[in-house]
């Protein structure tokens, strides 16, 4: 059996899912959090008789005539799969809006339950809704449920009615047919729920009066304050998980992982192979360490983003970024892939789905993945830490670093596409209410879990990979130097066009190398290549310890450091966010014009960032200055010619006016 | 009158929706914008405003309350 959810944007669906399937899928307090169906089966205490029942979870809709894309999968699921049964959540502190998406749900001729859904919230205001009455208007059977609660929350109930319902599915259908047969207006349809609402709702107060949360609104959203406020939060979450809290928990790990390899070198002595041990204590338990290591940094940083999401401030800084991000040809829906991105880049990108103009859509999945998301942290902190004393500041720049890239992308975009279009901003603005520290932990955990399996596969047999190319010269003797290794030959010509940007070492191209395939590569194969064990110290309790020592090993200075770290946070992001572009931007053109954008991005950043910083501390130019001068000129001119190619045609091309 | 020139915390009835693009005409419906149904205005900020549609509130630009007439 196959049960279909659907309802309103943030009516609380994949809560529900979550709460019936067991899973830990992404929720937040805003409209369209889900884009893409999930698929669960129903947990055992929900389904006593054992039967194989199949729970989807739809993105959010208003009607069923879809306006963005991810409302077109809801549409095409329930018309085109036909699941047994669909349960239509509704928001019961909405329901004059929320039943107009129900009247069309009921005409689809599959068995519907509604799950009247927030009851916690309602009983709170003290509003009434008559059940009896709400089932008999509507001919279906409605349950009052609250999804956030682990008991007494109707989903029991709930599984069951939808179950019921399922069966008898076939005679009712023919019922339903009889009932109505005729095609009703839309206008009518709003009408006939504003007589239900009326009999069957009892309000304390009506809606449209102020409330303390406009308040909250009048000041997070202020000409003034909206900014500081918003760049306020940021940096507390930054420096909680890269200064305060993540380095006090990274260190206790870092402990364990340290005996761990004193174990493991113990075991070994004498019995392995000096290569095989070096594979294993360096490749492994060093490489993949170093980056396990930060995963308590990375943890923090989630848990404060679920409470970031679960608090409804995410829709109000949508609306606070609409006024800027509208002067460059995006909306203030933008901004939200961008802090979905900060936690992981390809559910930033897929969030772009919410964006109903293409130009404005494509544009935002190739600039999302400027945000420094949760497998750059790593990088972050480690470069912060050893040359940079405080580690929450260069955090926070490097996000509004991200976010300034991405504004001077946009124009950049929108002069080569030459699609100067605006269009309306709307956004639901959800109440606010307390983040649960309970579902933001869940949160927390199911996405370490996820960095830990990573770390255990994809990063591990890079680790592995590197300490071997390493290790080997090309004629597969044990190289004496690690400069005559595989590693440093196949990394050196990578290498020599790094010269300019002042890391033209085989080591950081081969780390950047590796970075592409997960971004939490680069400080692994670092800690290969230069055989440092750990990069979080743990006798005082400080990310990088010894940072001098650490420096010496590396070999560049701090300048060097940073346009190293810009390099490797603005270049294209890791092989699971590029294929996640592929897929939204539909286009071969915008891909490969998305790839090339974000090298050259990288490139000329660090350029400026060594050669401008250079210039400031030593009074002359880096190393490779006028080589590194002539490419982004280069860079630079292609980019002009196409901005100004554009405009020339447009010229001769009436304007197109999309929304 | 368009919207954007209308007092605070008022009640008004939508008149008309003056855009051309079907699609988001039909998506304003959805959420309860079209003639004859009630919008209040409960806050303006800077550019955006704050309405209050059928139960649920709003943030839209200036641009879109241009475009709504009560």
């Amino acid at each position: 059996m196959r049960i279909a959810l659907a309802g309103n944007p943030n009516s609380g669906k994949t809560t529900l899912f979550n709460s019936i399937t067991g899973k830990q899928e992404h929720v937040g307090n805003w409209a369209g959090v889900t884009v893409d169906k999930k698929q669960g089966n129903i947990r055992r205490i929900y389904n006593p008789s054992g039967e194989r029942i199949t729970v989807i979870d739809l993105p959010g809709a208003y009607s069923a005539s879809p306006y963005t894309s991810e409302e077109t999968i809801t549409k095409d699921f329930i018309l085109n799969e036909k699941p047994d049964v669909i349960i239509n959540i509704v928001d019961s502190s909405n329901l004059s809006r929320s039943l107009f998406f129900t009247t069309q749900l009921l005409e689809m001729k599959i068995p519907v339950v509604i799950a009247l859904n927030k009851a916690d919230i309602l009983e709170k205001k003290g509003n009434e809704i008559d059940l009896r009455e709400l089932s008999h208007m509507l001919n279906c059977p409605v349950i009052k449920t609250s999804a956030v609660k682990s008991s007494s929350n109707g989903l029991k109930e709930l599984i069951d009615a939808a179950h019921k319902a399922a069966a008898n599915g076939a005679e009712d259908k023919v019922a339903q047919k009889t009932d109505r047969d005729e095609a009703i207006s839309d206008e009518d349809r709003f009408q006939h729920v504003k007589q239900i609402v009326a009999k069957v709702e009892k309000r304390k107060k009506t809606s449209d009066r102020q409330t303390i949360q406009d308040k909250a609104d009048r000041i997070v959203a202020s000409r003034w304050l909206g900014i500081p406020i918003f760049a306020g939060v940021i940096f507390l979450v930054f420096s909680l998980s890269q200064a305060w809290l993540g380095p006090w928990l990274a260190d206790m790990l870092v402990g364990l992982i340290d005996s761990l390899y004193v174990l493991a070198e113990r075991l070994m002595a004498g019995n392995v192979s000096p290569v095989l041990q070096s594979i294993l204590l360096d490749g492994i338990i060093g490489g993949v360490g170093a980056v396990v290591g930060f995963l308590p940094l990375i943890m923090v940083l989630f848990f404060f983003l679920a409470l970031l999401e679960d608090c409804g401030y995410m829709a109000r800084v949508a609306m606070l970024m609409d006024r800027y991000f509208k002067k460059v040809g995006l909306s203030g829906k933008s901004i939200i892939p961008m802090v979905v991105g900060t936690g992981c880049a390809v559910p930033g990108i897929m969030a772009t789905r919410t964006i109903k103009s293409i130009r404005q859509r494509r544009t935002t999945a190739m600039l999302a993945p400027f945000m420094p998301c949760g497998a750059k942290l790593p990088i972050i902190a480690l470069f912060a830490g050893v040359f940079f004393g405080e580690n929450g500041w260069i955090g926070t720049i490097m996000y509004f670093l991200g976010i300034a890239i991405i504004v001077v992308g946009a124009v950049i975009i929108r002069k080569i596409t030459g699609d100067n279009s605006t269009s309306y901003f709307i956004i639901e603005l959800p109440e606010y209410r307390w983040p649960s520290i309970k579902r933001a932990f869940l949160s927390m955990l199911s996405r370490a879990k996820a960095f830990i399996v990573k770390a255990g596969t994809v990063i591990l047999v890079c680790n592995v990979i590197v300490q071997m190319l390493q290790t080997f010269t090309l004629d597969l003797q044990i190289a004496q130097n690690t400069s005559d290794s595989i590693l440093a030959i196949i990394s050196s010509p990578a290498a020599v066009l790094l010269v300019p940007l002042g890391f033209g070492m085989w080591q950081f191209a081969a780390a950047a190398i590796t970075g592409l395939i997960a971004k939490e590569n680069v400080v692994g194969t670092l800690a290969v290549v230069f055989s440092i064990s750990n990069f979080i110290n743990t006798d005082d309790l400080a990310l990088v310890g010894d940072a001098a020592a650490v420096q010496s090993v590396l070999g560049i200075g701090s300048v060097a450091a940073l346009s190293y770290l810009v390099f490797n946070l603005f270049t294209p992001p890791c092989v699971a966010a590029i294929a996640a572009m592929r897929t939204e931007l539909e286009s071969n053109k915008w891909f490969m014009g998305a790839i090339a954008f974000q090298l050259a991005m990288g490139y000329v950043l660090s350029f400026f960032v060594y050669q401008l910083g250079t210039l400031f501390t030593t009074g002359t130019f880096g190393d490779g200055f006028i080589w590194g001068l002539a490419a982004v000129s280069v860079i630079f001119g292609y980019i002009a010619f196409l901005m100004f190619k554009r405009k020339r045609q447009d010229a001769y091309l009436p304007r197109k006016a999309e929304v | 009158m368009p919207l954007s020139e209308v007092k605070l915390n008022q009640t008004y009835t939508v008149d008309k929706i003056d855009i051309e693009r079907d699609d988001m005409k039909k998506f304003l419906f959805s959420l309860g914008v079209y003639p004859g149904e009630r919008i209040t205005i409960i806050s303006k900020l800077s550019s955006n405003y704050i309405i209050n549609i059928k139960d649920a509130r709003y943030s839209i630009d200036k641009d879109l309350a241009k475009a709504i007439h009560v």
